[in-house]
């Protein structure tokens, strides 16, 4: 089978992009999530917008005008919030608005002829990616994966526990400028792939997949990026073929891979409930409430008190309506070490 | 060495002092109680002296130098009034225990082995060796606030401030962290514990300071500050006994506010 999506120059490039915008989207994405600031990336973009305008009017590259205020606004965004007099919220908004108006306003202002598709910018053009955009595309990666490499810990602590990083001396107002600043230039990478309006969707959702399924911070950081990756080319493969926008393909490809995952875990949860009240049942008809004399030896289960009944173990769990028994007694530690309840 | 010293201190959020007037020296390695009632303004003098409330006047020194210098990076552990870790990403009790470790590198840089084994250290310290690679979101709400002491000890802190360790924490837990504490302050940490209930922590804490409507009342040995404060420094409204035997599954309600 011949791979007619990689003869084209302009398909070549839009892949290339879209690769980098899927890994480096979510590696952002999961501290923004962590932070529960979902919407920044949001924000950013609708500020990118006013960027993209004047480059527009100034005639030069628009992603490096939409860089700079995209940064801008970040910067901008962090510094209200540690003055502490406006909420993150209220801020956010502002932000939000006076992006896009500012936007919208300038370009009305480009004179006829120069005037952009808007649309392109809002929802993505992937297809128009230069060599040019490519390069600096590639930067931007390299710059923002580095830094989450070194930095990812911090940035973790902080977007975890803002409260206890300040009390124990980490540079919170350095670390959440630099997630501010990686967000905007992850905008900026994007905008071209799935559009300034649904850049937010590609930072969270992968995320949003990756914690349901990951049991920890690192496991979930990395299936989010590998995540955004697949289905970022998968996305812009298949706008290919089905002639739909990239972006909004992209977008919901994820949204449908969110939606498995959470029934999925729904569906584990609800059997693993079942079990469990199987096993209670068997005990439902239980003689007598397990106490300090009931005359089966109390052993010590991690945080809890087994009681030792026939050569099976009991651990008292409460319920609304009173105490029922579980069965412990498939993973036997010696006793008084612990072990998982 | 003189671990804090406050002269003529107020400190308060934004223009308003919740307490003022407080003047307190406490040398390296002593280990002090904080009483008082619900809004007496105990919680806000701790967190004047980590940097999380504004100090409006007078001086405030930690660790020989002015709160919220980088001096103190790295130096400090704390253990907030919180019963649970939160965070909407998972994370393993490693991680979680291992960000108390960060900040005694430098502003860039990775955990090395040796923070790696401290964080084990500490993890077992307080019980949870066979947890470390568990979600944090998997425990109960008694090991949660287990971990978050972990996160305060891997930091392996000349000054540990803790706020209210032994609520919501059960008889058995509450007397390992009495045994935990007394190994730190054993090394010459200097412990400041904010707390209601003295009872379990009483074999460490030494000194006590009761602080009401915002002064401070009474400071000296910890066995004198019962008869200062006659009990009123129990949860008000509450009625509940000290809290002592109560259990985990029964989780009971803290009113006291974050200041």
């Amino acid at each position: 089978m011949s791979v007619e999506v990689l003869e084209y120059g302009f398909m070549q490039r839009a892949l290339l992009a879209s690769l980098m915008v899927g890994l480096v989207a979510p590696a952002v994405g999961v501290f923004l999530v962590q932070r529960r600031l979902s919407l920044l990336g949001d924000g950013l973009g609708h500020v990118a917008l006013t960027g993209v305008a004047v480059g527009v009017l100034t005639a030069t590259a628009p992603v490096g005008t939409a860089l700079v205020a995209a940064v801008l606004g970040a910067v901008l965004i962090e510094l209200v919030r540690a003055r502490g007099r406006t909420s993150g919220d209220v801020a956010l908004a502002v932000l939000f608005y006076g992006g896009i108006a500012g936007g919208v306003v300038l370009l009305g202002l480009a004179p006829r002829g120069q005037a952009t598709n808007l649309d392109a910018y809002l929802f993505g053009a992937i297809t128009t990616t230069t060599t040019g955009d490519v390069a600096v595309f590639a930067v931007i990666t390299v710059v923002v994966l580095g830094v989450v490499w070194l930095l990812g810990q911090r940035l973790y602590a902080v977007s975890d526990d803002e409260e206890y990083a300040r009390a124990v001396g980490l540079p919170v107002l350095a670390l959440n400028v630099v997630l501010a600043v990686l967000v905007a230039a992850t905008v900026v990478l994007s905008m071209r792939v799935v559009g300034l309006l649904l850049i937010s969707a590609l930072m969270i959702v992968p995320s949003a997949v990756a914690q349901q399924l990951a049991r920890s911070f690192r496991q979930t950081l990395y299936l989010a990026c590998g995540i955004g990756l697949v289905t970022s080319v998968a996305g812009t493969t298949a706008s290919y073929y089905t002639g739909t926008p990239s972006g909004g393909t992209i977008v919901l490809l994820a949204i449908a891979l969110f939606l498995l995952a959470t029934a999925a875990v729904a569906l584990r949860e609800a059997t693993a409930r079942r079990r469990h009240r199987r096993r209670a049942e068997v005990h439902a008809a239980h003689p007598h409430e397990h106490g300090d004399r009931c005359g089966h030896p109390a052993v010590p289960h991690g945080d809890h008190v087994d009681y030792d009944h026939d050569g099976h173990r009991h651990a008292p769990h409460r319920t609304g309506t009173g105490v029922h028994y579980d069965e412990h007694g498939e993973h036997v530690p010696p006793a008084g070490t612990g072990g998982r309840a | 060495m003189i671990a804090l010293r406050l002269r003529d201190a107020r400190i308060g959020y934004g223009d308003t002092a919740v307490v003022q007037g407080v003047d307190l020296t406490v040398a390296e390695g002593e280990a002090v109680a904080v009483l008082g009632s619900n809004g007496s303004g105990k919680t806000t003098l701790a967190r004047g002296l980590l940097g999380l409330a504004t100090v409006l006047g007078g001086e405030v020194e930690v660790l020989g130098a002015p709160v919220g210098r980088p001096r103190e990076r790295g130096r400090i552990g704390y253990v907030p009034q919180r019963h649970t870790v939160s965070g909407a990403v998972p994370a393993t009790v490693r991680e979680v225990v291992g960000v108390g470790r960060l900040a005694r590198l430098g502003p860039v840089g990775r955990l090395r082995p040796a923070d790696r084994a401290a964080v084990r250290d500490a993890v077992a310290a307080v019980g949870l060796a066979d947890r470390l690679d568990d979600p944090v979101a998997s425990l109960s709400g008694g090991q949660q606030r287990r971990v978050l002491v972990a996160r305060a000890l891997a930091a392996e802190p000349e000054l540990l401030v803790m706020d209210e360790p032994t609520a919501g924490v059960d008889a058995a837990s509450q007397d390992a962290l009495a045994a935990v504490l007394a190994d730190v302050s054993a090394t010459g940490t200097t412990l400041l514990v904010v707390t209601h209930e003295t009872a379990a922590l009483a074999g460490v804490l030494t000194r006590a300071v009761v602080v009401d409507h915002g002064r401070i009342a009474y400071d000296g040995p910890l066995a004198g500050a019962g008869e200062v404060t006659g009990g009123h420094h129990h949860p008000e409204g509450t009625g509940q006994p000290p809290a002592r035997g109560y259990r985990q599954d029964q989780p009971r309600v803290t009113t006291d506010g974050v200041r």
